[in-house]
């Protein structure tokens, strides 16, 4: 039998690094060992037959809205509504189903990193254009996805940039671009943040394809002084200069770090920066998956909404876009306060002590209460009573319960939802301790 | 909040073990507790407006006389007519009628130039400056230290909305929070079954311990305000999403402050309220989108003042409505205005003698073309802190001289 430690390094590798176990997936993995179970965890193959043989979600450009009061308007706010809907529905599926999970892990990391809100954006193609760009670069080479992110549509509209002129900068892109996306604050000046936004000049959205144009008249093309550095620059030239900081690499890794490990912890490099010198994003994420603070207790961390979500989908097999009531998971999502493609500002989401609140417990509650009632229980139910308690914790992936939680579920032993619903509800499963 | 930041915020959760929140509490004992243990009548209450993004400072309370303005900002100044005249030559944003009417009543205080040493424009940064009430490393928020120094209560102060705002956390024990519409306890063998769930385990981490707490509060703070939430709270119409508004905060304050007035009425044993409203990040289009926004800040508080004159909490409010920092003077292409420094802080309620205090940052004298700094924010929550809460000022923000003496 695999020891606590074991289980719990494991039990983080899955929920961390992947969106938690599917029926059988822990037990195969403790079976293996944390070192051959990291080895293919971290290891994300480049295609995912299934996830790729997934129809893409029916969304595209439904250009400018109809006149408030035309016969068009309706037609055209159905649409609208439809396109967020399939587009949603068509993430949370891929990050149940996707036969490997660290692409979409990844891919939801980075959406919180480069956090745009359909709120603003208010277009779905736009956001799905951004999506597949945050998967095509999930794993790859960090410099590659800036720059492909400083060209991106819905960024650029999120943070103004298409009202960015020669004759008044806006900085809110250029600072962003800085503070959040790849230095981190304090990481340059007032200066800087005024002078990179000229770089930023002579972008311009079709805000409802999400299509950029660059229009070199337009475009500031003096010298700009910044950094230490001084020439003429654009959106390309600016990402490729700040990327290649060493401030660059240590703020990434500490992303990854508040992220993967611990928003508490000071972060702790042991070669973490070092394997992002190339800014090769797998390596670095292969690196965090072995650090040793993996196996450190206090390291735990609270599933945010979707994490949790995703999770209980995958071990109890429920399919996003087949629950009863689609509109109500939506909503269920909104009242935990994530909801994909709505991150509640450029910062992304909070983390731990946010999620954590006496509100979140009783819409976790209710929402798992829903949840139960359509899932695959079998895996439990068609176990003998004494074996239930052990077979959940290995279902969900959970190290190990407490006295307390043992207890609990002890008392709904007969009943396979109701201990379902405590088990996903207990502090084991909420944190992954 | 996601940066760095916030991760410095949250690092002193991760040291300290909880308070002595350990006992379990039952529905019984606890549904009668905004009835049985109403706070008492005249105990000053604390209603803490935060307005995310970076409010336009100079848009609010406007130099509309000074020449200098107009020529500074041509596209988005108002002119005198436009605006709603306050004293030294200073008018309040035309679409705040209602809290114009209250400072007729003398009982708006104004504190002009309000910011921070060496002011930072990283919203997240600023925001940390103004919520944990401290420069640097922050770890707390300034109402989540207040909390800890008082009798555990998860009523004692209470944020609108789902997510806890940083300036309610503390070390050990944090503000509670509260959805709109209220909370919905699970009935029944649910309820049993999770009340085992909320038990303190021997084997929790901090966070486990913390997810079990917040399973309690649930019924604590829930058994207590659910009867006073009956009846729905009135919808008001969503906010138009202002371009460049996308730096946080809730749509719904007037919702907010609703519920806060039917709770202060009931006599709920709470002492801190936080609500917020977001949207002031006006980088483009400035002029429409603030004065919409300004326009529900200021008919949600002067509707919450005339509800709380009918009760017999009238004398009891204090409100306090302020943003991470003022924005630049010179407006952007778009109309807009970029990240800048100082801004007007507004503090309210009968218990305040109303005026214009802190020096009006001079338009002539731009520190790299922002507004100086003349009031430290610390002034205004030492003197909060003080006369509204009855706690030492050197308990939650160390050993800082400053007050604005804005109390009658």
């Amino acid at each position: 039998m695999a020891s606590v430690s074991e289980r719990r390094k494991i039990a983080r590798l899955v929920h961390r690094f992947g969106f938690g176990p599917r029926p059988g997936e822990f037990n195969s993995l403790l079976t293996l060992g944390f070192d051959s179970a990291a080895n293919i965890y971290l290891t994300s193959p480049s295609s995912d037959e299934f996830a790729d043989s997934q129809p893409e979600p029916e969304v595209s450009d439904q250009g400018p809205r109809p006149a408030p009061n035309s016969s068009a308007v309706v037609a055209y706010a159905t649409e609208k509504r439809a396109q967020l809907s399939a587009l949603t529905l068509w993430w949370l599926d891929r990050m149940v189903l996707s036969e490997h999970s660290l692409r979409e892990r990844m891919t939801w990391f980075w959406h919180g990193h480069w956090a745009t809100s359909y709120q603003k954006v208010d277009d779905a193609l736009p956001m799905f254009l951004q999506n597949l760009t945050l998967r095509a670069f999930a794993l790859g080479n960090f410099a590659t996805m800036a720059r492909a992110m400083v060209n991106d549509g819905a960024l650029i509209y999120w943070l103004d940039g298409q009202t960015n002129t020669i004759k008044a900068p806006n900085e809110n892109l250029s600072r962003e671009l800085m503070e959040l996306f790849v230095l981190g604050v304090n990481r340059y000046t007032e200066s800087d943040v005024r002078e990179t936004a000229k770089a930023l000049t002579g972008y311009r959205v079709n805000k409802t394809s999400g299509a950029v144009t660059f229009l070199p008249k337009q475009h500031f093309s003096g010298t700009i002084n910044f950094l230490g550095t001084s020439g003429s620059f654009d959106g390309n030239s600016l990402s490729d200069f700040l990327v290649s900081r060493s401030d660059c690499a240590q703020f990434i890794s500490e992303r990854l770090w508040y992220r993967f490990i611990s928003s508490t912890s000071p972060f702790d490099d042991r070669g973490l920066t070092a394997a992002f010198a190339q800014r090769d994003i797998a390596k670095l994420v292969q690196a965090l998956g072995r650090h040793p603070a993996l196996d450190d207790p206090t390291n735990s961390l609270v599933k945010s909404p979707i994490d949790w979500f995703v999770s209980v989908c995958r071990a109890f097999e429920i399919t996003p876009s087949k629950f009863s009531n689609t509109a109500l998971l939506r909503r269920y999502l909104d009242n935990l306060g994530q909801v994909p493609f709505f991150p509640p500002n450029v910062g992304g989401w909070p983390a731990d002590q946010a999620w954590l609140s006496s509100s979140s417990a009783q819409y976790r509650i209710q929402f798992a209460t829903a949840l139960v009632k359509e899932s695959n229980l079998s895996p439990i139910s068609s176990l003998p009573e004494s074996m239930r308690i052990s077979a959940l914790a290995d279902l969900l992936g959970v190290a190990a319960w407490s006295q307390r939680t043992e207890l609990a579920l002890r008392g709904a032993i007969k009943d396979p939802q109701r201990l379902a619903l405590l088990a996903i509800c207990s502090p084991e499963y909420i944190v992954s301790a | 909040m996601d940066t760095i930041t916030r991760r410095q915020f949250l690092k002193a959760t991760g040291a300290g073990a909880l308070g002595a929140a350990a006992t379990s509490l039952t529905i019984e004992d606890i549904a009668n507790a905004a009835i049985t243990r109403p706070l008492p009548l005249n105990t000053p209450i604390l209603v803490v407006v935060t307005l995310y993004g970076g409010n336009d400072g100079l848009n609010t309370v406007v130099p509309a006389s000074d020449p200098l303005y107009r020529s500074l900002r041509p596209g988005i100044a108002y002119n005198e007519n436009e605006v709603l005249p306050l004293s030294e030559g200073l008018f309040l944003n035309g679409s705040m009628t209602g809290l114009h009417s209250l400072w007729n009543k003398n009982q708006v205080a104004i504190v002009r130039g309000v910011g921070y040493p060496n002011s930072d424009r990283s919203h997240f940064t600023s925001m940390a400056i103004w919520q944990s009430g401290l420069l640097g490393a922050a770890k707390t928020g300034w109402l989540g230290r207040w909390v800890e120094t008082q009798p555990q209560d998860p009523l004692l102060a209470i944020s609108l909305g789902s997510v806890l705002p940083p300036l309610l956390a503390g070390t050990k024990r944090s503000g509670s929070v509260l959805p709109l519409g209220g909370l919905v306890v699970p009935s029944g063998s649910l309820a049993s079954d999770c009340i085992k769930l909320s038990i303190e385990s021997k084997s929790d981490n901090l966070l486990q311990s913390m997810a079990a707490q917040s399973m309690r509060d649930l019924f604590t703070v829930s058994g207590d305000i659910t009867p006073i939430l009956k009846s729905p709270a009135p919808a008001t119409p969503d906010l138009p999403t202002a371009i460049g508004g996308n730096a946080g905060g809730e749509t719904n304050l007037t919702q907010q402050l609703d519920i806060v007035a039917k709770l202060v009425a009931a006599g709920s044993p709470t002492r801190v309220w936080s609500v917020s409203l977001g949207g002031f990040d006006t980088h483009a289009n400035e002029k429409g989108a603030q004065s919409v926004l300004l326009g529900v800040v200021s008919q949600g508080i002067s509707k919450f003042m005339a509800q709380i004159r009918n009760t017999n909490r009238a004398n009891d409010v204090v409100v306090l409505v302020y943003s991470e920092f003022g924005r630049r003077v010179k407006a952007n292409a778009s109309d807009g205005t970029d990240h800048g420094t100082s801004g007007p802080v507004f503090v309210l309620g009968p218990r305040i003698k109303g005026g214009l205090y802190g020096e009006q940052p001079s338009l002539a004298k731009l520190i790299n073309d922002d507004l100086a700094v003349t009031t430290d924010f610390r002034d205004i929550y030492a003197s909060l802190l003080e006369k509204v809460l009855g706690t030492p000022a050197e308990r939650i923000l160390g050993n800082w001289k400053g007050r604005t003496s804005f109390f009658n």
